[in-house]
């Protein structure tokens, strides 16, 4: 049974099941919150492989991601990382937020994305083989912006790509209600909502409101929180500081949920 | 009783008179960026501008009214054209400032869904408010109310004309269709409405206006030379001079502001005062056919009267980009290179002293991610899992006997050149003493200092044009040039100077930027507005330039990103800089703390 819920926004689990018969890597690209782990976790259980997510950093090293020798009362011993252990039993390895990883840490992934597909341990000199059922997968945001960063094309040209977006407001109603057991009405003004909001990015703030926050918005009403409350703690108090913005905000929220004192 | 009727009128819509409710007045100017932002909510279009609204007169039903009214007719109601939304300057329609506030917000909204609706003028409003009190539970709780106090507020006088009930009859949402037959200069101006552009003549011309105007090229505006000193009085046409200094540039409005003509109140231009002002020569006046959005463009003559300032020889030329003939025009650009010389070196200014010193301290915190190398033969610390590989070796002897490590600073591998637009709009003001070149001018300093700290290789040049024949780019700090109290006087004796050809700076940065010998190369522009200059580049065909001129750059390896303190926030930056390259700073005061923000989050490592 599935205990991850995931509703398809495209075609992207045919894709990945494709890509993962073909043992490709895969590339997620899309903005935060809008349901990429989920995705992944819930392929995992689809095909039963065994998800190892890493969130990736600038302090992420390949010996992180690989493995290090440890030490006991009985002596040294290797210890295998997240990537490696996934490469001999198989699983998918979800590297989260690649680009916050330094460069000189990815290229350890380059003979396991391409038809090599196979990870040397230049610690201990093995090369494993990767597992049949051994699959990578990436993500990154693209809102990004750093000039010193960004994918190297030679690593980025091994993986297939998917671009994730917001859901439809049509499926992001059926997730909100799925998620949090909110009934249609409030759903549909919390998607009127973010979908207003979104309008503004690029040109009044930086990212826009994500499925995650209007899942947590109907969370909190769900639990029978004031929904003008629920949406000003969880909606509008993380997207900005800057009092006009906010305050334009909170109108659009009054628009929908009448405002009560806190 | 007439008289009555007429005086409650004129109350309920006029500006400038005694207002039965101008305790609860709200300005639309305390209001103006919550509204702009408001509109881009309710998915109007980003490059709309905001403006306050002219007075109209109302034709068809003059004679009426003012049998009504004993007043004249004039109604300052919110609409729209291609360019802009204009709202009346201040609301006081209702007792109820809260009513009067959400009435901005309505009228807004109603604008960004205007051009979803169809029909006559009435019927286009019956739609869109229905719609917005359909989509937002919010405003069906204010249209009642408003509508409701409206409604009202006309009972006290009494016996109501035709007029009025027709109004009643009008605001019904559910009666759209056989309101169809109404026009809506039948039915007293309501303040809740979106109206017919201010320059019909009537407000009934409603076939026109069945879609929404399209945005004319500006290569259609019919231009008209004129001298300011024999024809001046001829700004002042039929039209208000508010109304028409409305649209003026920046540039211009700095001008104004500068030999105190009063904008707002008078009539006609001090034409002394202007014509006294120096550098003035001449004025042209642009005109579209349609709207009355008169631009005034002025041509201003360079006199290089300012000894300090030094070209260096006689300037070079570049190619620019003609979007219309797809090609590019051949050493079409002078370049003129300018220093200033015989200034006095200063130190850092009192006012920034503290700001440095907290950036400084943020950029030291930076160096804390030092690199690291490790299986040394010696060095600041052991390195446990280099110890570590090394115990788990079984055969010692060939495995390297390194296991230290030692942190250093790494010069980073970054050339950073900074362009800044010191064009004439420069000049205006952010706050009453301030104005954006001020704000420039102590961004550059506080980003030399920050980058001082780093070590990182950066210039920076500023510039300004005067048609294609003379591009001014000052040379402030070039990349050899160490920081020092030289460099800090340039910036200190920076003028804001003509205009903003910004395609062809970008190419001389670009060219310098090449020759560096860094693998990353940030071009980081610091505009106030969109390319333009007096000749054709303006519009359309200095945007097209300008995004040529960054394609090119990008080709050289350049990273371009633009700063701009520009609060409208302009459709043109996306296009131009891509989505990720430019960053908006609304608040122009912020723009000396976010500039080295800016850079840390470009160059992070
Ligand atoms: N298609 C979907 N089906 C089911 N739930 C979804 C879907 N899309 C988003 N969600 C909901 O949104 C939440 C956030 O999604 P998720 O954590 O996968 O985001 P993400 O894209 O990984 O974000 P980040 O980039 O910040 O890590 C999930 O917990 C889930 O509630
Ligand atoms: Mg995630």
């Amino acid at each position: 049974m599935n205990h991850n819920y995931y509703l398809q926004q495209s075609n992207e689990i045919e894709l990945f099941e494709a890509a993962a018969s073909m043992r490709l890597p895969i590339l997620i690209k899309g903005p935060t919150g809008c349901g990429k782990t989920r995705f992944i976790e819930s392929m995992g259980e689809r095909l039963n492989l065994k998800v190892y997510t890493v969130v990736c950093h600038d302090d992420l090293s390949a010996a992180d991601l690989v493995g290090r020798h440890l030490i006991d009362e009985s002596g040294t011993y290797w210890q295998d990382g997240p990537l490696s252990k996934a490469v001999r039993e198989g699983g998918i390895c979800y590297l989260d937020e690649i680009i916050e990883a330094r460069k000189d840490t990815t290229v350890v992934l380059h003979s396991l994305a391409d038809y090599r597909r196979v990870l040397p341990i230049d610690r201990t000199g093995e090369l494993i083989e990767a597992h049949p059922d051994f699959m990578l997968v990436v993500s990154y945001n693209p809102g990004y912006q750093n000039i010193l960063k960004g994918m190297k094309p030679s690593t980025k040209q091994r993986f297939i790509s998917l671009s994730f977006t917001y859901p439809t407001p049509e499926n992001e109603q059926e997730i909100v209600i799925n998620e949090s057991g909110v009934d249609e009405s409030v759903a549909k003004k919390l998607i009127a909502i973010a979908t207003d909001i979104r309008q503004l990015q690029d040109s009044d703030i930086q990212e826009a409101v994500s499925t995650r926050l209007l899942v947590y918005a109907a969370k909190l009403i769900s639990r029978g929180f004031d929904p003008y409350q629920a949406c000003m703690h969880s909606i509008v108090g993380s997207l900005s500081d800057d009092d006009e913005l906010l305050e334009v905000l909170e109108r659009l929220i009054v628009l929908h949920f009448p405002k009560t004192e806190s | 009783m007439e008289e009555h009727i007429g005086k409650v009128w004129n109350n309920f819509l006029r500006k400038k008179t005694d207002r039965a409710f101008s305790s609860k007045e709200i300005l639309f100017d305390e209001k103006s960026r919550a509204l702009k932002i408001f509109y881009h909510l309710m998915g109007g279009q980003k490059a709309q501008e905001l403006h306050v609204t002219d007075k109209r007169l109302v034709s068809r039903s003059r004679t009426l009214l003012e049998k009504i009214s004993g007043f004249g007719s004039a109604f300052y109601l919110s609409w729209q054209d291609e360019r802009a939304l204009y709202l009346p300057a201040s609301i006081a329609y209702f007792d109820d400032k809260e009513l009067n506030q959400t009435t901005y917000f309505w009228l807004t909204a109603m604008a960004a869904v205007f051009h979803t609706t169809r029909g006559s003028y009435v019927q286009r409003n019956l739609q869109a408010s229905k719609q917005l009190v359909e989509r937002y539970s919010g405003f069906a709780v204010f249209y009642e109310k408003a509508v409701r106090r409206s409604i009202e507020q006309r009972q006290d006088m009494r016996d109501l004309h035709d007029k009025e009930l027709l109004f009643i009859d009008s605001l019904k949402l559910e009666t759209i269709d056989s309101n169809c037959r109404y026009s809506i200069d039948d039915i007293y101006p309501f303040g809740l409405w979106i109206y017919p552009p201010i320059g019909k003549t009537t407000l009934l011309d409603e076939e026109e206006d069945e879609e929404e105007p399209q945005r004319a090229p500006d290569s259609l505006d019919k231009t008209e030379t004129l001298e300011m000193k024999k024809q001046s009085n001829q700004m002042d046409d039929k039209k208000e001079s508010d109304g028409l200094l409305m649209f003026l540039p920046d540039s211009l409005m700095s001008i104004l502001e500068q030999v105190n003509v009063d904008r707002s109140e008078d009539d006609s231009f001090d034409e002394d005062a202007l014509y006294n002002a120096q550098d003035l020569d001449e004025i042209t006046l642009g005109r579209k056919k349609a709207n009355l959005s008169a631009r005034i463009k002025m041509d201003l003559d360079v006199q290089n009267n300012q000894s300090e300032q030094y070209p260096v020889g006689d300037g070079h030329f570049i190619d620019e980009w003609d979007y219309k003939k797809e090609t590019y025009l051949k050493n079409y650009v002078r370049i003129r290179p300018i220093v200033d010389i015989n200034i006095e070196e200063i130190d850092l200014p009192k006012r920034l002293k503290k700001a440095a010193k907290r950036v400084q301290n943020e950029f030291d915190f930076m160096q804390l991610d030092r690199l690291k190398s490790s299986n040394l033969d010696s060095g600041d610390d052991i390195n446990l899992y280099s110890y570590l590989e090394f115990k788990s070796h079984q055969n010692r002897s060939l495995h390297p006997n390194r296991f230290y490590e030692s942190f250093y600073k790494k010069s980073r591998d970054v050339a950073t050149l900074m362009l800044a637009d010191i064009s004439l709009s420069t000049e205006a003001g952010i706050t009453q003493e301030l104005r954006i070149i001020d704000v420039i001018k102590d961004s550059l300093m506080l980003f030399c200092e920050a980058l001082q700290r780093l070590d990182d290789k950066f210039a920076i040049y500023a510039f300004s044009s005067l048609k294609n024949s003379n591009v001014r780019f000052h040379i402030i700090k070039n990349f050899k040039q160490p920081y020092s109290s030289k460099i800090r006087a340039q910036i200190d004796n920076i003028k804001p100077g003509y205009y903003t050809r910004l395609g062809a700076a970008i190419r001389e940065s670009s060219k310098i930027l090449k020759k560096q010998p860094h693998n990353n190369k940030l071009l980081l522009i610091i505009s106030d507005g969109k390319p333009n200059d007096v000749d054709r580049y303006d519009g359309r065909y200095g945007i097209e330039d300008t995004k040529k001129a960054i394609l090119e750059a990008k080709k050289l390896g350049i990273t371009p990103f633009c700063v701009t303190v520009d609060t409208e926030a302009k459709e043109y930056l996306p296009y131009l800089f891509g989505r990720g390259g430019y960053t908006l700073i609304r608040d122009g005061k912020k723009l000396p703390k976010a500039l080295p923000q800016i850079y840390i989050n470009l160059t992070k490592q």
